[in-house]
C-alpha cells in the first residue's frame, strides 16, 4: 500500500498526551498509526456510531438542537454543567464563561477522581514535577494505587521506568527502582517484582504512617498482618532516592480521601530524608486543564457555583451532590455520566431536562432531551490540554470534521441566552 | 538426530521428512509432531512470536529491547516510538510488530538467551519457542 | 410433572467487596463502541480468587447474581491467573458495576473501590446494556 507522509500527532486518547504519534492520512480518513498504544488507536480511529442533533430523540437541525438546548439553560433555575476533560482548553474556557453568564454550576470529572490530588499540587502543598523530569533523573518511582500498564499504558516506557534519561543512563535495571503498592497484583505490579507490596482495601493510611515511622527509625506498627521489615527495607530505599516520585492512583486517592493531609504530611516527612515528587494519575486527556482553567478563572479547581456574590465552591457543588438534589437542568460535554456514575445518582438524569454536547452516541444519549454532534478534540478539533504533570501541550487537527467543535457549540448557546 | 537437530533449530520442517509422510506405520508420530511443533507455527525465525491479542501496544519491549536502544538510542533508546527502520520492536495501529529478528541477541552463532522484551511485558504477549 | 426442585433452593450467597479499576483492552473497545458484545464481555465481568470461586462454588466462566441494595446485574465469573486477598472482585469501571454502586457520597465521591455485595451463582443471562437501563 503506497502511504503519504505521516503527520506527528499528540494523542488524546489519556492525559499522557504522547507527542510522538505518526499518523498516516489518506482522503482524510486515518489509514495507520504508529507508536500509539491500544487506547491512543481506538481514539484515533474514532467511534462507531457518530452523535446526530436531536431534540427530543428526534433528529432536527444542529441550529436548532443549540435553540432548544440555550431553551432550557435559560428556563433551568439551578442548570449544572459537567463533563469538560475531553475537551480541549479553549472549550473549558467557554464553558466557564457560559456558566457565569447562566449564573450556573460547573463541575467536572476531576470531582471524583484526581481534583483533591490536583488541588494539593496547585496550592502548593505538595511539590510535583514533571514527566520530563521522571525520565531524566528519577531513580525510585511509586506506584501507589495506581495501574499504568492498565491506564496509561504508555507511562512506564515513555517515561517511569524503561527510557534512558540523562541521569539514568544505564537503563531501568541498574538506574531506577520501580515499586507498586496496591491491593491486587496488577499488571504494573507485576513488572516492579519484588517490589510489590500488597495491602487490604482501605490499609493505604496505615502504610503511610508505618513509612513514616520506618523512615524515622521508629518501629512501625500495623492492624493488619504485613512483615515489617518489608517496611522497613521499603523506607531505606525512599530515603537513598536521589529523585523520587509517587504516582498517585485512584486507589490511594479513594482510600484516603477522609484524611488527605496525610499526603502532605507523608511528603513533606519523605523530604526531610529525600527528594520526593508527587503526581496525579489523571485519566482523561483534559482532566487537568480543567482544573488549571477553573483555578485561574474563580480560585476553585472545581465544584463550582456561580451565585450572585461571585463564585463559590463546596462538595455542595460537586456533580453528583448537584445530581441527587439540586440541579434542574444538566448539560454535558464530553462525558457519557449514565456510564461512570452510579446508577443511583445517575438514574436522575432521566427525570430533568438533559442536554448532551458529544461527538459519539453513548448511553446518556439514550436519554438526553437534546443531543449536539461536536468534533472529536485532538481528532477534528485543534486547541490546547495540560498533561497530567501539568505540562501544557498544542493538540492539532488530524482530519477535516464536517461539525462544529464543543467550544464553538457552548459560544452559539452563549449567544443564545444573552 | 541431525534431522532432529535441524528440525529444533528450525532449518527443516518436519514435513521434509519423506518416510514419516509417506508411510503409514510413522501416523502416530507425524501426529504428535504437528502437536509438539504448533506453537511453534508463526514463529520468526529466533523462535520470538508475538501474542497479537494480547499486546496493548504499551512499547516496553520497543524502549527496553536492547538492539532498539543501540539501533536508535535518541528515538526507542529514550522512551520514544523509533525514529528508524533498524529496530526490531514497533508499535503499529496499537499492537507490536517484529522486524530486523536476524539482529536479535537470540540469534546467530554467538546467541544469547535474551530476556529484555519477554520480561517487561505486562500481558505475557511475547514468547520465544 | 415432575417438580424442578432445584428451582426453589436459593444458589448460596457470599458477602465480598468489589473494587473497580480500569483496563486498557475494554476502555478501547468500548470506546469504539459501548453498545457492542466485546464491550459487554469485558465490562460484564468479575475477576475472583480461583480457591475462593472453589469455596464458592463458583466454575470459571460461569454467570453469578451480584446484589446491593442499590440494584442487581448478572455477570460472567472469572478466576483471577493470582492469588487474590480473600473476599474481592475486580471489576472494570463501567455501568455494571455502576448499578452497584451506593449513591451516598461522602466527599462527593462515590464508594467505586469499596462496594459491599452479595454474589451467588445464576442461571440467568448477563445483564444487558438495555436491561440494565430499565433498572
Amino acid at each position: 500500500m503506497e502511504m503519504t507522509e505521516p503527520i506527528t500527532w499528540t494523542c488524546t486518547g489519556c492525559a499522557l498526551l504522547c507527542e510522538d504519534i505518526q499518523v498516516y492520512i489518506k482522503d482524510n480518513r486515518v489509514e495507520k498509526v504508529e507508536h500509539a498504544c491500544l487506547k491512543g488507536k481506538a481514539r484515533v480511529y474514532g467511534c462507531k456510531h457518530t452523535a446526530m442533533s436531536t431534540v427530543d430523540q428526534e433528529e432536527v437541525d444542529v441550529n436548532n438542537a443549540i435553540r432548544q438546548a440555550a431553551e432550557i439553560l435559560e428556563e433551568a433555575r439551578n442548570p449544572l454543567l459537567y463533563g469538560w476533560s475531553n475537551s480541549t482548553s479553549e472549550a473549558q474556557v467557554a464553558g466557564i464563561e457560559l456558566a457565569q453568564t447562566l449564573g450556573a454550576c460547573i463541575d467536572s470529572t476531576s470531582s471524583f477522581c484526581q481534583g483533591i490530588t490536583i488541588n494539593e499540587i496547585i496550592n502548593g502543598s505538595v511539590p510535583s514535577c514533571t514527566l520530563d523530569e521522571v525520565r531524566e533523573k528519577a531513580d525510585v518511582v511509586i506506584y501507589w494505587g495506581a495501574d499504568p500498564m492498565s491506564s496509561h499504558p504508555r507511562h512506564l516506557s515513555r517515561y517511569s521506568y524503561f527510557p534512558r534519561g540523562e541521569l539514568r543512563q544505564r537503563g531501568y535495571e541498574e538506574d531506577r527502582t520501580a515499586i507498586c503498592i496496591d491491593v491486587t497484583q496488577s499488571r504494573t505490579a507485576k513488572i516492579c517484582k519484588g517490589m510489590f507490596f500488597s495491602i487490604p482495601p482501605g490499609g493505604d493510611a496505615e502504610f503511610m504512617q508505618a513509612l513514616m515511622d520506618g523512615l524515622a527509625g521508629r518501629v512501625p506498627k500495623l492492624s493488619y498482618d504485613f512483615d515489617v521489615k518489608r517496611i522497613l527495607e521499603l523506607a531505606a530505599v525512599l530515603k537513598k532516592a536521589e529523585f523520587g516520585v509517587i504516582f498517585a492512583g485512584l486507589g490511594l486517592v479513594y482510600s484516603i480521601k477522609e484524611e488527605f493531609d496525610l499526603i502532605s504530611e507523608f511528603m513533606s516527612t519523605l523530604n526531610r530524608f529525600s527528594n520526593f515528587f508527587l503526581i496525579p494519575m489523571a485519566g482523561h486527556f483534559n482532566m487537568r486543564g480543567f482544573n488549571h482553567n477553573l483555578h485561574e478563572e474563580t480560585g476553585f479547581i472545581h465544584r463550582v457555583g456561580f451565585t450572585k456574590n461571585g463564585p463559590v465552591s463546596g462538595v455542595e457543588y460537586s456533580v453528583v451532590e448537584q445530581l441527587k438534589h439540586g440541579a434542574d437542568a444538566v448539560m454535558v460535554v464530553g462525558s457519557d455520566p449514565l456510564a461512570s456514575l452510579p446508577l443511583s445518582i445517575s438514574r436522575r438524569l432521566k427525570d430533568i431536562p438533559l442536554i448532551l454536547v458529544d461527538p459519539c452516541s453513548n448511553l446518556t444519549t439514550r436519554v438526553a432531551d437534546v443531543t449536539i454532534p461536536c468534533g472529536v478534540s485532538g481528532i477534528e478539533v485543534g486547541g490546547t490540554a495540560i498533561r497530567l504533570d501539568g505540562k501544557k501541550m498544542d493538540i492539532s487537527p488530524l482530519i477535516q470534521g464536517d461539525g462544529l467543535s464543543d467550544e464553538m457549540i457552548v459560544r452559539r448557546i452563549m449567544e443564545e441566552v444573552s | 538426530m541431525a534431522f532432529a537437530v535441524a528440525l529444533l533449530s528450525r532449518t527443516k520442517q518436519y514435513t521434509e521428512c519423506p518416510p514419516l509422510m509417506e508411510e503409514d506405520k510413522y501416523i502416530d508420530s507425524r501426529q504428535k509432531l504437528e502437536i509438539i511443533l504448533k506453537p511453534m507455527e508463526g514463529a520468526e525465525e529466533t523462535g520470538l512470536i508475538i501474542h497479537d491479542e494480547l499486546c496493548s501496544g504499551c512499547g516496553n519491549c520497543v524502549v527496553a529491547c536492547p538492539v532498539n536502544v543501540a539501533n536508535d538510542p535518541h528515538g526507542s533508546g529514550r522512551g520514544f516510538g523509533p525514529t528508524n527502520e533498524k529496530v526490531i520492536f514497533r508499535v503499529e495501529n496499537g499492537k507490536v510488530k517484529a522486524a530486523n529478528v536476524k539482529e536479535c541477541r537470540r540469534f546467530g552463532k554467538d546467541k544469547i538467551l535474551c530476556r529484555a522484551c519477554i520480561d517487561p511485558c505486562p500481558t505475557e504477549a511475547i514468547e520465544f519457542v | 410433572m415432575a417438580l424442578d426442585v432445584g428451582k426453589f433452593i436459593k444458589a448460596p450467597e457470599y458477602d465480598i467487596k468489589i473494587i473497580t479499576r480500569r483496563d486498557v483492552f475494554q476502555a478501547s473497545v468500548c470506546e469504539e463502541d459501548c453498545f457492542s458484545d466485546e464491550c459487554l464481555e469485558l465490562s460484564a465481568l468479575i475477576v475472583l480468587d480461583a480457591a475462593e470461586m472453589k469455596r464458592m462454588g463458583i466454575q470459571d466462566g460461569a454467570n453469578v447474581r451480584l446484589t446491593s441494595i442499590w440494584g442487581s446485574v448478572v455477570v460472567r465469573a472469572m478466576a483471577s491467573p493470582r492469588e487474590e486477598q480473600k473476599g474481592l472482585g475486580f471489576m472494570v469501571n463501567g455501568p455494571w458495576v455502576n448499578a452497584l454502586v451506593s449513591d451516598e457520597t461522602p466527599g462527593g465521591i462515590p464508594a467505586f473501590k469499596d462496594i459491599e455485595v452479595k454474589i451467588s451463582i445464576s442461571k440467568d443471562g448477563m445483564t444487558g446494556i438495555k436491561e440494565l437501563f430499565l433498572l
